[in-house]
């Protein structure tokens, strides 16, 4: 490659880049800024923190978010477990792939649509039997798990197909049982598959705005719809700080992650160089 | 270990026949198994002595682990029976069987320490923790990895995976050990200390033993007695000798080192003797024990390579012998391979044993040499 052309694609990564994050990089910029306008500096300041935590209305919505999101994640977690289970597990049965498909629909479906299609459900519901009526957060918790599950189904699917059989086999023909097998066995070692399930399930949920939207009621408002409704009143700093916040968060999540499975790794291929030293 | 014990493992195991135990300790029973109407295995009859080493052996494909794996349970056989120690095992499932089997790919749990490991199968029936420790102790003892107990398994080398492997198989005492491909992640020159080394330990255990294998050397090694598989059948059970030497087919005979096959029809058939006339030879084959056929009967004589000499004059019997060309020499250290073409195009394999230094010079490329064998040196083959 030539020294001009290694220029030209450093410059388009450049550019890139700026696209990608001077967004973000203002929005952290004026989150400490002293002024109200978003668009003039006067000097740094935390004061759109203190306010921030001093809006009950926005820390109330923070709150039912992360509720919701834990709990979207734990069930998602367990239900898109055994949907992977059965998708790999399980010998063909009529219809396995038709149960698949669905399964995993929601990952291409607009998100409008299956808010729109849960709320009518809830609407019918209500007429037949009374529950669903009463729209809030239990409401959104089933919308929520009905899509984060698909993408856990498709995280943890793959890792229980790449996972050696044998070893589910041996455990059995050692004594154990399915369930035992399962829990002693297959669980441990798809643990990462599912934390990262957890994580992903979390993050959609705590960041779904349209399909909250849809099947929301009066009492239960999500940081992500309180965000929109003040945004649409006008930009506040504080929105910018809860940004910035939010940011953080996520990054020390990412960052956590990526140094266990570095040091898991690292660890691993120390091991492999003394076993291979050591060996016979 | 006795001294005797030695030649034993190291040689072919057939002497040691009297001392197996009861003689249907594990029975297959007209196994026939369907995977979506894909005929896997069908009309498999065998038994297994107690305390025996018996082979499967078969190219890849014929349904070995399949058979193997009806037997751990982890597939039900479509119709058919299989019973151990007397007990049937139709519809148990593996976890209720008193089998346990090494994986190929070891199947070592890779969250467990190698002491957790072997102590697996045991926790399951419920020991008290003291005596796991003791077992596990003297599984590893018996594998020599007492050493490496506290390791994980991604911290061993091949050869230490399998041992701990076997060690976690035999720990909870099976009365049937069923081992798939047991060397097949090994390299060759770890394969055959291995192989002689497995030999020891099953031996002394006294543990009945099933293994599947493609590689007809480790058959021969290991076993006691192998039964080849085709597609799905059982083609022939035997001995390793009886195998090489009796073999009942075309199929096996082929299938098992190497063999020369004379195409023919029997000409004379009397009480002690038939003689054989092939259009691949000029003189007429004769062999020296009677067969159940009848005159003008295709058959095919089969003569291993080293049952035929080779010399530079003719041979004085007047049957069994060809002369030809020698095409091609092969010199393999302890023996050369001669391939001879004869008039009638026919190839023929002559292995000649290398007694002296040089001995494989009295012959060359293109040389006229005489084939001759004796009248019990062949097998007569029927189908
Ligand atoms: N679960 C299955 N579903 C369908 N067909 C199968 C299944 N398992 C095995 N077969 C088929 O059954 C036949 C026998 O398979 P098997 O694994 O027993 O062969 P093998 O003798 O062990 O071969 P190899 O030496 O390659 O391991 C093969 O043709 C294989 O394609
Ligand atoms: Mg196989």
């Amino acid at each position: 490659m030539s020294k001009g052309n290694s220029k030209l694609s450093l410059t388009l990564l450049a550019i890139g880049f700026v696209f990608l994050y001077a967004p973000i990089l203002s929005l952290i910029i004026y989150s400490f800024n002293e002024s109200r306008l978003v668009t003039v500096w006067a000097g740094f300041s935390l004061k759109w923190y203190g306010e921030l935590f001093a809006d009950s209305q926005i820390m109330s919505a923070a709150w039912v978010s992360i509720q919701i999101a834990f709990m979207t994640a734990s069930l998602a977690v367990v239900l898109g477990t055994m949907a992977g289970l059965v998708m790999t597990r399980m010998r063909r049965f009529p219809g396995k792939t038709l149960f698949g498909g669905l399964i995993t629909a929601p990952l291409v479906m607009p998100e409008v649509i299956i808010g729109l299609s849960i709320l009518l459900l809830f609407v019918s519901l209500g007429d037949v039997i009374g529950i669903g009526s009463r729209r809030g957060m239990t409401t959104i918790l089933i919308a929520h798990v009905t899509f984060c599950m698909a993408y856990v189904t498709v995280v943890v699917s793959s890792r229980l197909s790449e996972m050696d059989r044998s070893l589910e086999e041996a455990a059995m023909d050692l004594g154990a049982n399915r369930v035992k097998v399962f829990f002693v066995i297959t669980l441990p070692i798809i643990a990462p598959a599912l934390i990262s399930g957890w994580l992903l399930a979390f993050t959609l949920s705590l960041d779904d705005l349209v399909i909250a939207s849809f099947v929301s009621g009066p009492s239960s408002t999500t940081l992500p719809m309180k965000v929109f409704s003040s945004v649409r009143l006008g930009v506040s700093p504080k929105i910018n700080a809860l940004a910035t916040l939010m940011i953080l968060v996520v990054s020390i999540g990412a960052v956590v992650a990526w140094w266990l499975m570095s040091r898991d790794e690292k660890r691993r291929q120390r091991d492999m160089q003394m076993a291979l030293q050591k060996g016979d | 270990m006795s001294s005797e014990q030695q030649p034993s493992s190291a040689g072919s195991a057939a002497p040691r026949q009297e001392m197996l135990g009861a003689e249907n300790y594990v029975q297959l029973v007209d196994i026939r198994k369907e995977y979506d109407g894909f005929v896997a295995v069908d009309e498999v009859n065998l038994a297994i002595r107690k305390g025996e080493i018996f082979a499967l052996l078969g190219a890849s494909g014929c349904g070995k682990s399949t058979l193997l794996r009806v037997l751990a349970g982890f597939e039900q056989p479509t119709r058919g029976e299989v019973k151990v120690d007397g007990q049937r095992m139709n519809g148990q499932p593996p976890y209720r069987r008193p089998i346990n089997m090494m994986f190929q790919s070891y199947a070592l749990f890779p969250h467990m320490s190698v002491e957790q490991n072997v102590a697996f199968g045991l926790k399951q029936d419920g020991m008290p923790a003291a005596q796991i420790k003791q077992k596990v102790d003297e599984m590893l003892g018996l594998v020599q990895m007492g050493a490496y107990a506290k390791r994980r398994p991604h911290q061993l080398s091949g050869g230490q995976q399998q041992r701990v492997a076997l060690a976690r198989s035999l720990a909870k005492g099976p009365k049937l050990l069923l081992l798939d491909e047991p060397m097949g992640a090994l390299d060759k020159k770890l394969r055959s200390q291995m192989q002689l080394e497995l030999v020891n330990i099953i031996e002394r255990l006294g543990v009945t033993c099933a293994m599947v294998t493609h590689d007809q050397e480790e058959a021969m090694t290991m076993a006691h007695r192998i039964a080849i598989m085709d597609a799905g059948k059982i083609r022939q059970v035997g001995t390793p000798d009886e195998i090489y030497e009796q073999p009942n087919s075309r199929f096996t005979a082929g299938f098992i080192g190497q063999v020369n096959l004379f195409e023919g029809k029997i000409e004379d058939d009397e009480k002690d003797y038939i003689s054989i006339r092939s259009p691949d030879l000029p003189a007429p084959l004769y062999v020296g024990h009677g067969v159940t056929g009848y005159e003008g009967m295709e058959v095919a004589l089969a003569v291993r390579p080293e049952k035929i000499l080779i010399s530079k004059d003719e041979p004085e019997q007047p049957h069994n012998k060809a002369q030809g060309v020698i095409e091609e020499i092969a010199y393999l250290g302890s023996h050369s391979v001669y391939h001879v073409r004869l008039p009638s195009g026919k190839r023929v394999l002559a292995n000649m044993t290398n007694v002296r230094r040089w001995a494989s010079e009295s012959f060359t490329w293109n040389d006229q040499a005489w084939l001759s064998w004796g009248d019990q040196s062949g097998v007569v083959l029927t189908s």
